[in-house]
């Protein structure tokens, strides 16, 4: 059998294929996912009740119930019941029904952090605005939005970095990420087999990447500081 | 504002509703899987990357007993092939919501298995063997001697079945190759997996230099699924009859003549 030395690039090339993958899941998910949630935070708080319920009631379920779940009826349902497959078998139509269950779920966590950012601003600066003759759109674009961020990003930093690793839970409907990619090589692939050191070695791509978002969601925070 | 945004919301969830239903009209109503298949012009092959059945070439190509006798299939129904990697434990639902067309990887015809789809004539014998360290090999040299080793086993597998059928302590892990990093690591005393992974994945020369098979626990065999109902079955057996010759040329290929069931 090969050695290790053998083995790296192979594996490397591997992983970095799946990485990619993992990237791309992650950077799609949060361009859907946070204009999403403010579209969501807003029907949560609506004064217009029917919508208030059925944007509270699919939060809910979406927060209430495994992602893993909700990536196998996404991707199956069209399928088995509809007897429409919409994704197809391929990767791509994979990668996609990924997407949007991730882009969903995580628009629904985001929603209720925007949510407390939105409810925490005091009263007083609505009826201030109000007094000043601004609109409320006025008010919530020049006041409160600003105040807003600067009050989600911990929390927002937060699900953000959870998420680099969530993106592992879309192997479920065979997105081939790059946990996927190391655990190939354990059941044999492209002559290695049942080498152990891949799966362990995507930690560190994950420990990496989580590094760097540590690094520059700290650096925003602190840009963000002159807002008091 | 307020109130634009409500109604704003209020449309992209009707929409979403109505696009949700518009998709109940089935596209292939009437039509059997065979025409189905012709019809799109591709045979969508859901595979797992299990040499020397379903593997990669270093140009990213599918190769493998399974794979090449697929192409060959593929070509008699004049359809183009394309192997889609699956997780092993979804097969029927990629089946059933077709998203896949056929599941031809190595797979043992079991009760599940044959229960939830339509499965061709066994093409393959396999077995399922005891995965033991070499050091402890000559003390478990048949299913009786086993009785009071741990085993791990992946889950849903025929090695599963084959363990629990025998009393064996089991646990089950994700897959084979799971199963033998159990042994190796030492957290449990013995695995069952099938005959052709053993003889590709223990032993001098590979990463399980240290560990060995030795009792045999049952003969199974190999075969096709399709969706339950399929005329794609008869199809395929029909095929393995006809090209017998071609077949027995890619065994030879990948050194498993030995193994193969003759096609009457």
């Amino acid at each position: 059998m090969t050695t290790f030395s053998e083995q790296f690039p192979i594996v490397f090339q591997a992983l970095n294929v799946g990485f990619l993958q993992t990237l791309k899941l992650f950077f799609v998910t949060l361009i859907g996912a946070l204009p999403l949630g403010l579209i969501i935070s807003f029907g949560s708080m609506t004064k217009f009740k029917p919508v208030q319920w059925l944007t509270r009631f699919v939060v809910w379920v979406v927060r209430g119930t495994p992602l893993m779940i909700q990536l196998l009826i996404i991707y199956y349902f069209p399928g088995l019941v509809l007897h429409n497959p919409v994704w197809g078998g391929g990767e791509d139509g994979r990668f996609f029904a990924a997407c949007v269950a991730f882009v969903f779920n995580y628009a629904c966590y985001f929603s209720e952090i925007y949510r407390g950012g939105i409810q925490s601003i005091p009263k007083g600066q609505d009826e201030a605005g109000l007094v000043l003759g601004m609109t409320r759109g006025q008010i919530f674009f020049r006041v409160k939005l600003l105040q807003m961020i600067k009050r989600i990003v911990p929390p927002i930093s937060n699900e953000v970095i959870t998420l680099v690793k969530d993106t592992s839970l879309a192997r479920i409907i065979a997105l081939q990420e790059i946990i996927w990619a190391g655990q190939a090589f354990l059941k044999g692939s492209q002559g290695i087999s049942g080498a152990i050191w891949p799966l362990f070695f995507t930690a560190v791509y994950y420990l990496a990447f989580t590094g760097v978002l540590t690094v520059l969601l700290g650096k925003l925070e602190k840009r963000l500081e002159f807002f008091r | 504002m307020k109130k634009l945004i409500a109604v704003v919301i209020a449309l992209t969830m009707l929409l979403c509703f109505a696009a949700c239903s518009k998709n109940n009209a089935p596209a292939d109503e009437g039509k059997t899987d065979l025409e189905y298949v012709k019809d799109k012009g591709v045979l969508v092959v859901g595979i797992t990357d299990f040499e020397p059945m379903d593997y990669q070439d270093k140009n990213g190509e599918w190769i493998g007993f399974d794979a090449d006798v697929a192409k060959l299939f593929a070509e008699s129904l004049g359809v183009k092939v394309e192997f889609v990697e699956i997780d092993w434990d979804n097969k029927i639902m990629e089946l059933d919501g077709k998203t896949i067309d056929c599941i031809w990887n190595g797979m043992t015809l079991t009760d599940e298995v044959t229960a939830a789809a339509s499965c061709s004539n066994p093409y393959f014998n396999n077995k399922q063997v005891v995965i033991v360290p070499a050091k402890n090999a000559d003390s478990y040299k048949t299913a009786a001697d086993c009785k009071e080793l741990n085993f791990a086993v992946e889950a849903g597998s025929a090695g599963e079945a084959v363990a629990n059928d025998n009393g064996f302590k089991v646990i089950s892990v994700k897959d084979q190759a799971s199963a033998l990093m159990e042994v190796k690591s030492g957290t449990a005393d013995a695995a069952v997996i099938d005959l052709l992974m053993a003889m590709a994945m223990t032993g001098e020369g590979t990463s399980y230099a240290d560990l060995t098979y030795t009792a045999g626990l049952n003969d199974e065999k190999y075969g096709v699924a399709f969706r339950t109902g399929s005329d794609l079955v008869d199809s395929l057996n029909a095929f393995f009859v006809s090209n017998y010759a071609d077949i027995e040329k890619v065994a030879e290929t990948y050194g498993l003549t030995d193994a193969l069931i003759e096609q009457k």
